[in-house]
This record gives structure tokens, C-alpha cells and sequence, in this order.
């Protein structure tokens, strides 16, 4: 494993503090404007607003694990253990929002269909996708060596990337089978600048969430680590 | 009808901001937490 | 040359894999046993209407052999790590594909055997009338065989060697296992049904191409994972 200084080097935090000050505003401002400036759907009514937070948290799940997915395939390559953390970061945080996505969803459904959950692709998928991260997380829990538990991490990882739009696939496909109608949700372009904006406080947000878990995963290594080097022998590692 | 939807329609989010500035007080606190470990680690030598 | 060295030690591990102690008639018989025993919960579970259960045959019976299988696979790698062997075969120059490969295909054959065991039984318990082209769903039952052992192989690799292991691997493998039950159980379901519109057949082709990624994937990644 590369570990030069760098790796065990606490972080810095450089200009975040401002960007999660930037992150919560844009993220206040766009949630009231889309609610006040959007009009009632003709159709869903008062619902259509659930979109403000609905499919932005959908998006930062997947983005989320989009970096859990770069950042193990960079650690397998460059052995560096700080890609390992941020993969850990993102995770956690992915995780919350995919729980806030499926609660969502199921306060989408219940009104709309009159079922708390409907086996349809988009959620299906959603709740695998968690299953995936706990299972992700239970995995680092149960591993002490950083190592094993960063080669092991990444390979669940790359692997459970691969496997969810597999299993959208495969949930399509059973529920085009039995003939069971897909969910249409079209989007009127009235909407759209609305979306858009949360889309963008949103992922800001999710980046800002990651950045400061990994500094304090990087920390928590730094600190590891001193103590360590103190222990040997009190030379700075 | 309507004002039932708009029930779920305002729990959401409720929920929503609860997370989101729930996860900023976790986050933050995780990194204050971390970083005095890190300083006591370094000063200290020997962790606790 | 080295890929009949490790064509050899694909060979070595299959032979050692299924004919110490515990891959032993006893060890078989436990875990057929306990697919069988599944198979009954499932019957009290869904029955006792004949139609009902007839229509869970399928669904049944998969996770039948779902459960029983697990066990099998972190019992895999259990003789290497009892005796330290794993660092030993790991020192060996060579291929770590061929650890993998040896593995997959001692826990295909145990599966495959249990899976004939359950299935026999299933056909009775829920009174499951046989399409006459049975040939057919053989294919397809050793696709998806394939999958859930590839699969179960690779994380019981991880699973078997850290704490926790009996949650660990059903925990890890289940939602990664979900397109390989699912076309595995809808293209039985489809062929038992009689299947009027080829269904059996789209759902094989489906799990044929799940097949060939998740070998790939678990190939590919198998090194990284044993090594450490």
C-alpha cells in the first residue's frame, strides 16, 4: 500500500466551511422557491411538489454510490488507503439518502396507488441498492485490518455497482411479464427549472456531506496512526 | 382528498429537512470529534 | 507450463474439496437434509391448498436450495482455514483463478447433487405435474445453479475469514443473488406452468448473460480478495 506521509497527514479544510454555507443556502432558497413559484398539477395536484425532494434524493443516492464506485476501483489501482475512506464516506452517506428516497417514495405511493410499496423497477431497485449498502457498511464493521477491510470493501463495491441495473433489468422485465403496467411519470417543462436548481442544491449538499465524513475518517487514520508511531518508538511517521 | 395528500405531501418534507440537517449536525460533530482525537494522539502520544 | 499447472490445481482442489471430512456422505447428507426440511416449512407455510401450491412450487424450491447451499459454501474454504492451509496454498506461485476456480466447481458439484435431492422431494410435496419436455428445464435449472454458486463461492472468500460469518455471506450474497433467483424461479415457474409463450426460454437467455458477467466479475475480482 502507498503510504506516504500524505496518506496519514491529517486533512485540510481550505475553503469547505464556505462551501457548506453556500451548499445550505442554495439549498434553503431552492426548496422554498420550488415550492412557491410551482403551480398545482392538473392531475396530482398538490403531490407534484413531492418532486423537490423526491428525485433529488434519488439522484445523490446514485451519485453517492457513483463515487463509492470510483473510489474503489482508484484504491484497487493506486493502493492508496485515502480512497478507501472516501468509498467509506460516501457510503454512509449514500445510505441515508437511499433510506430517505425509499420513505419517499412510499409517501409518493401511498396516496398515488394506495399501496405503501408497489415491486416496480425504480423502487425495487432503490431497496436493493440499500441492501447493498448495509451490507457494504456491515462489511467494514466486521474487519479490523485496513487492508483486508479496503480490498474487501472495494470488491462488494465494484460488484453491487454492477449488480443494480441488473436487478432494474431483471424487475422490468418480470413485472413486463406479467403485465403489470409500468409507472408513468412524464415531467412538464414547468417544472423543470425547479427540479434542476434542487437537483444542484442537492448534490452540492451530498458533496459537502462526503467531504466532511472523509476528514473525519482521515482523522480518525491520522490519529491511529500517531499513536502508533508514538508507541514504536516516537519517531514521526 | 386533497387535504389528505397534502398531509403526505408536508411530511415529506419534514422528513427531508430533518435528515438533511441532521446529517450536517452528525457530519460535523463526527469531524470535531475525530480532529480532537487526532490533537490528543499527536500531543499525547500514547491514546487512551 | 503454467496453465496446465493450474489446470492441475483446479483438479487437486476439486478432488480435496469434496473428499475431506466434512464434504464427506455425512456432511452431503446434513445439507440435503436440511433443503428437504426447508421444502416442508414451505409446504405448511403455503399449503395445504394444491393449487397454491403448485403455484409456489417454483419459488419454493429455489430458495430451498438458496438456504441449504450457503452452508456449503462458507464450509469451503472452513478446511484451509482450520488448518492454516490457506496461506500455505496461497504461496504457491500461480494463478489465484485456479483457488477460485477449483472452489466453484467443488461447491457445483455438491449443489447440483443436493439440488436433485430437493427437487425430487419438491415434485412430491407439491404436487407438481411434470411438463413431458423435462430436458429442457435441466438446462436451465444448472444455469442458475451456476450462478448462485459463482456468487456464493466468491463472497463466502470474504466471509468465511472475518467475524460474524453466518450473517456476513447471507447479508452480502442475497441482494447481489436477486437477478439469478429471479430469472431461475420465473423460467421454472414458466416451464412448469407450460409455458405458452416461450417465457422459460427469454428467462434462461437472461440468465445465461448473468451469468458471463457475474464469472468475469468474480473471476476478475477474486484476487484481490484472497490475497489479504
Amino acid at each position: 500500500m502507498t503510504n506516504d506521509r500524505s496518506t496519514f497527514a491529517p486533512p485540510t479544510a481550505g475553503w469547505w466551511p464556505l462551501f457548506g454555507w453556500v451548499s445550505f443556502l442554495t439549498f434553503v432558497f431552492t426548496q422554498v422557491y420550488a415550492v412557491l413559484t410551482s403551480p398545482a398539477d392538473r392531475m396530482m395536484g398538490h403531490m407534484q411538489k413531492m418532486m423537490y425532494v423526491h428525485v433529488p434524493a434519488a439522484w445523490v443516492t446514485f451519485f453517492a454510490f457513483g463515487i463509492v464506485l470510483l473510489a474503489s476501483v482508484a484504491f484497487l489501482w493506486t493502493e492508496d488507503e485515502r480512497q478507501d475512506l472516501l468509498a467509506a464516506s460516501a457510503a454512509e452517506i449514500g445510505a441515508v439518502f437511499c433510506a430517505l428516497t425509499l420513505i419517499l417514495g412510499m409517501f409518493w405511493g401511498r396516496p398515488t396507488w394506495g399501496v405503501w410499496w408497489s415491486w416496480d423497477a425504480r423502487l425495487t431497485s432503490t431497496l436493493v441498492l440499500f441492501l447493498i449498502f448495509v451490507g457494504y457498511l456491515a462489511l467494514r464493521s466486521f474487519v479490523e485490518d485496513p487492508q483486508r477491510r479496503g480490498q474487501w470493501s472495494a470488491a462488494v463495491g465494484i460488484l453491487g455497482a454492477i449488480n443494480v441495473p441488473i436487478v432494474w433489468m431483471s424487475v422490468k422485465w418480470w413485472r413486463t411479464l406479467h403485465q403489470l403496467q409500468s409507472d408513468p411519470r412524464s415531467l412538464e417543462p414547468v417544472y423543470l427549472r425547479g427540479l434542476l436548481l434542487n437537483f444542484l442544491a442537492f448534490t452540492l449538499l451530498t458533496v459537502f456531506f462526503i467531504r466532511r465524513r472523509y476528514e473525519a475518517a482521515r482523522y480518525e487514520r491520522a490519529a491511529e496512526h500517531a499513536s502508533q508511531a508514538a508507541a514504536l518508538g516516537g519517531y514521526n511517521g | 382528498m386533497a387535504s389528505s395528500t397534502l398531509s403526505y405531501v408536508v411530511a415529506s418534507y419534514v422528513i427531508t429537512w430533518i435528515v438533511i440537517f441532521g446529517l450536517l449536525v452528525r457530519v460535523l460533530g463526527a469531524v470535531r470529534q475525530a480532529r480532537r482525537e487526532y490533537e490528543s494522539a499527536v500531543k499525547g502520544g500514547f491514546n487512551s | 507450463m503454467a496453465f496446465r499447472d493450474d489446470m492441475r490445481r483446479v483438479r487437486a482442489i476439486v478432488w480435496k474439496d469434496l473428499t475431506t471430512e466434512r464434504r464427506s456422505k455425512a456432511g452431503f447428507n446434513a445439507v440435503a437434509s436440511l433443503g428437504v426440511t426447508i421444502l416442508v416449512l414451505f409446504g405448511f407455510a403455503l399449503g395445504p391448498d394444491a393449487q397454491a401450491l403448485r403455484d409456489a412450487a417454483a419459488g419454493a424450491l429455489w430458495l430451498a436450495v438458496l438456504f441449504a447451499g450457503v452452508l456449503a459454501f462458507n464450509r469451503s474454504y472452513q478446511v484451509e482455514l482450520d488448518g492454516g492451509a490457506l496461506e500455505a496454498l496461497l504461496l504457491y506461485p500461480g494463478s489465484r483463478w485456479a483457488i477460485f476456480a477449483g472452489k466453484v466447481l467443488a461447491n457445483l458439484i455438491f449443489v447440483t447433487a443436493m439440488l436433485v435431492i430437493v427437487v425430487a422431494v419438491g415434485l412430491v410435496l407439491f404436487q407438481v405435474t411434470v411438463p413431458e419436455d423435462w430436458g429442457k428445464i435441466i438446462g436451465i435449472m444448472m444455469l442458475g445453479v451456476i450462478g448462485l454458486v459463482l456468487l456464493g463461492t466468491f463472497y463466502a472468500a470474504m466471509s468465511s475469514r472475518s467475524r460474524a460469518r453466518e450473517v456476513l455471506l447471507p447479508l452480502l450474497l442475497y441482494p447481489m443473488l436477486i437477478p439469478v433467483l429471479l430469472a431461475s424461479m420465473e423460467a421454472t415457474k414458466a416451464f412448469l406452468r407450460g409455458d405458452l409463450m416461450n417465457q422459460a426460454g427469454a428467462w434462461a437467455q437472461m440468465l445465461g448473460a448473468f451469468d458471463v458477467i457475474f464469472l468475469v466479475a468474480t473471476f476478475l475480482a477474486f484476487e484481490y480478495v484472497i490475497e489479504v
